[in-house]
């Protein structure tokens, strides 16, 4: 391919489509609304970005590989909630507690690519069973009360910004690099692509089609692990609930970036995008002097017209 | 039979594709009480032209005539009333409906709104009749094989009565048995006068059964004209535009005879303990009728269905293969028959697909090599003559580069032991011969080739042995020297013979 065509097959891309629908929500919305184009409050957007985007990397390879993991928000609660609990005084720094409860949250979803993998349930029911059982156990163990946070390196990880830029961004871009990677420059990625889009085929191509499938849910129980120590860092408690917002941001925010839901295409550089969108859009309507029940009515029906807009897809099978 | 009005014409249609011309000034008239054969290699246009009669597409140019009366923008569904019906290549039934359900889908009769089944049965056993279809109509239809679901197909073009009968490579999935029905009840609709359009890569059967042909090449017509004082030969020739020389490349003598793959009470799914040995050098055909147990003979040692064995030796592993990639791991490849569903992934780009096999074996996170992947890619598709830019998704791709893309995957491994599942199903003629060619130069290069086909010409012509499963057994094992059509078709229902007589 030759440098220019290699330039336009970028520029109409989905991924850069999305980064150009920011840009122009970006600007309008900056013009129009005192304040909402500060550095600080777009740094501010994509703080909150760094949440999504990392439930999102988890997500955007389990639904390129023709899954969906419908227990992330359950897994970002158990993040939340669980490490202020096995945070112990003897580990001043924190991060035994931290490697522990990641390691909890990947062993989530390796059970639930287990599951999918060797008990063959459909990934909905599989994850969606799943949570339902995460949040009886929360609910078991903290009950409704908020936990507090005893932990340095989750306080500085919510809180600090090295040289300006939000400690929980800087993760985010260390993710993403190693995302991308993995995804678009190893074999391991290529099988991935190879079982969302036939997974019959990749079977007989002599893809380890249980193996992988395992891995892949266990990658995203580890990235919402770790968007749950984030939004713990950033919010000081943790709570039943907190997880929440993050299920249906992690899947729009997928899509949103051009990710076929049906598997086998798209890319994790259209879900850093969409992130940054979703939140976008939930501070422009958060400006809206509207009451809760409208707002998550407006930010319902703001995705549904966003995705019928970019995500549909040509029958193709 | 001459002198009759034509009741489906197309005169002078064009298509293009983006911008690529499909097919130039095409015409073609189907006239009643006679089959009309539509020959040409895969991609000159038959299955464009084959939908613009049938209303799917529209020409760009020209007209299509039924009863002689030019029809602007006719759909499916008024082709349909016009009694055009079509049996496509891709199968166009329901898995999970019965076989009645799928043979009236569209049509079904009603009762006060609702839907009669009875009426229904009755009019699909019927048209099941006519096609030697026997299980029973609820039969969901995912349980048939891939023969039986064609004979179906049929059924349901039949069941809507048809005046124009439009029948797609009917006979590549059919075993030599359902092929004569088939061929018994065209000879009886041509009496009865429905037009037939009859598209076949087996030229035998087109000599047979037809009357006239119309010869596609690049988008053009290039010929025209009675089957009358023609040839098999001489229809190569019209298709392919040169001389066809010999089909099959000259048969050798295997050089070694060391077995690769032996089995001593072989069973997975229906096949049962059944011996078998596979030797290095050679092409071994397994025939016999279409879902006798040949495929599962084939994943069952590829370690794709579960299987099991009283002894085993798979290249020097005394055991079966517990997977796939154990499998790949001890040399052995294997092409799937449905190259769509099971041997590629359509939405990818070639390339992708040249190399998954490798992505499969590589250690999960080794970076990948681009330039290495492209380099390669370019030499097997060099080598296989797979034409066209290897970005492009593989569904772009003709079904015969698709097939030599199925196979090109597996080059780079230099499997010791080739598994093929039907792998000229549906493939030009052109094509047909260099895989021929290709299969013959593995066996000389010392690799085994195992050829389950059910096209039986191919496995008298290619294969030094040929294993003709019955009923999940090896009913008979023959020598190149005993091979022919009738030895192969008569093991393959012989013990059907008593059973069958009823």
């Amino acid at each position: 391919m030759s440098p220019k065509a290699r330039i336009m097959t970028v520029l109409g891309s989905r991924p850069f489509l999305t980064l150009l629908v920011v840009a122009a929500v970006w600007i309008v919305a900056s013009f129009a609304t005192r304040g909402f184009g500060a550095f600080g409050h777009l740094r501010y957007l994509v703080e909150l970005a760094a949440v999504i985007g990392l439930v999102a990397a988890g997500q955007t390879f389990v639904v390129i590989a023709g899954g969906i993991d419908l227990s992330v928000a359950a897994i970002v609660t158990v993040a939340a909630v669980g490490l202020p609990l096995v945070s112990s005084s003897a580990d001043p720094t924190g991060l035994s507690a931290i490697l522990l409860v990641l390691t909890m949250t990947t062993a989530i979803g390796l059970v639930n690519g287990l599951g999918v993998a060797y008990l063959r349930v459909h990934p909905m029911i599989m994850t969606l069973a799943m949570a339902t059982f995460l949040q009886g156990l929360l609910i078991i163990i903290a009950g409704g009360s908020a936990v507090s946070l005893q932990n340095p390196l989750v306080g500085w990880l919510g809180n600090a910004r090295p040289l300006g830029i939000p400690a929980g961004v800087v993760l985010w871009i260390a993710l993403a690099a190693i995302v991308l990677f993995v995804m678009h420059a190893t074999p391991f990625g290529a099988r991935i692509f190879a079982i969302g889009a036939n997974p019959r085929a990749a079977e007989l191509s002599g893809v380890p089609v249980p193996a992988t499938t395992i891995a892949i849910y266990g990658v995203s129980g580890l990235t919402a692990g770790l968007a749950g120590v984030l939004v713990l860092g950033m919010n000081g408690q943790g709570y039943v609930g907190i997880g929440d917002p993050y299920l249906l941001a992690s899947i729009a925010a997928v899509v949103l970036g051009g990710t076929s839901i049906l598997g086998g295409l798209g890319t994790y550089a259209g879900t850093i995008p969409g992130s940054i969108l979703l939140v976008t859009i939930t501070a422009l309507i958060t400006v809206v002097n509207a009451s809760p029940g409208w707002r998550s009515i407006l930010f319902g029906s703001l995705i549904l017209g966003l995705l019928l807009l970019s995500g549909r897809e040509a029958a193709r099978r | 039979m001459a002198n009759t009005a034509p009741l489906l014409t197309a005169r002078g249609v064009s298509k293009a594709f983006f911008g690529n011309p499909v097919l130039r000034d095409v015409s073609i008239a189907l006239l009643p009480g006679r089959v009309h054969a539509l020959l040409g290699e895969n991609g000159a246009g038959k299955s464009t032209l084959i939908n613009m009669l049938s209303g799917a597409l529209r020409p760009d140019g020209g007209t299509i005539e039924v009863d002689g009366k030019a029809v602007s923008h006719m759909t499916p569904p008024e082709a349909r009333q016009a009694g055009i019906a079509v049996v496509q290549q891709e199968l166009s039934l329901t898995a999970n409906l019965s076989i009645a359900e799928n043979i009236g889908l569209g049509a079904y009769p009603r009762r006060f709104g609702l839907v009669d089944y009875a009426e229904l049965a009755s009019r699909a056993r019927e048209a099941c009749a006519l096609v030697g279809l026997h299980e029973p109509l609820s039969t969901p239809v995912g349980e048939l094989s891939l023969g039986r679901r064609q004979m179906v197909e049929i059924a349901k073009a039949l069941y809507r009565k048809p005046r124009v009968l439009i029948l797609d490579e009917p006979t590549s999935s059919l075993s030599a048995t359902e092929t004569r029905i088939l061929t018994d009840l065209l000879e009886r609709l041509r009496s009865e006068g429905t037009a037939i359009l009859y598209i076949s890569h087996r030229l035998n059967e087109v000599m047979a059964l037809c009357q006239h042909v119309t010869v596609l090449k690049d988008g053009s017509v290039t010929s025209d004209q009675p089957l009358e004082g023609t040839d098999a030969a001489g229809l190569v020739r019209l298709m392919v535009g040169r001389d066809p020389g010999d089909l099959f490349p000259k048969w050798q003598p295997s050089p070694s005879t060391a077995a690769a793959v032996s089995v001593r009470g072989f069973s997975a799914g229906l096949m049962r303990d059944v011996d078998l040995d596979i030797r290095t050098g050679e092409v071994l055909g397994i025939g016999g009728l279409v879902g006798q147990g040949q495929e599962d003979l084939l994943l069952g040692l590829y370690g794709a269905i579960p299987a099991k064995a009283a002894s085993a030796m798979v290249n020097g592993n005394q055991a079966l293969p517990s997977g796939v990639p154990k499998a790949n791991a001890l040399g052995l490849a294997y092409v799937p028959a449905d190259r769509k569903r099971e041997g590629l992934h359509l939405i990818h780009p070639i390339i992708t697909n040249l190399m998954l096999p490798a992505f499969a074996r590589l250690p999960a996170l080794k970076p990948r090599n681009r330039g290495n992947e492209r380099e390669l890619a370019h030499s097997l598709a060099t080598q296989l003559g797979i034409k066209g830019d290897l970005g492009r998704a593989a569904q772009a791709l003709s079904g015969g580069n698709q097939q030599k893309v199925a196979l090109a995957k597996w080059m780079p491994h230099e499997p010791l032991v080739l598994l093929l599942n039907d792998p000229t199903r549906g493939v030009d003629v052109e094509t047909k011969r260099e895989i021929y060619i290709m299969l013959r130069q593995l066996a000389q290069a010392g690799k085994a080739v195992v050829l389950m086909s059910s096209d039986t010409p191919e496995l008298v012509h290619l294969c030094d042995r040929v294993a003709v499963v019955r009923e999940g057994r090896v009913a008979a094992m023959l020598e190149h020297g005993a091979l022919s059509e009738e030895a192969i078709v008569a093991a393959a229902v012989a013990a059907d013979k008593p059973k069958v007589a009823a």
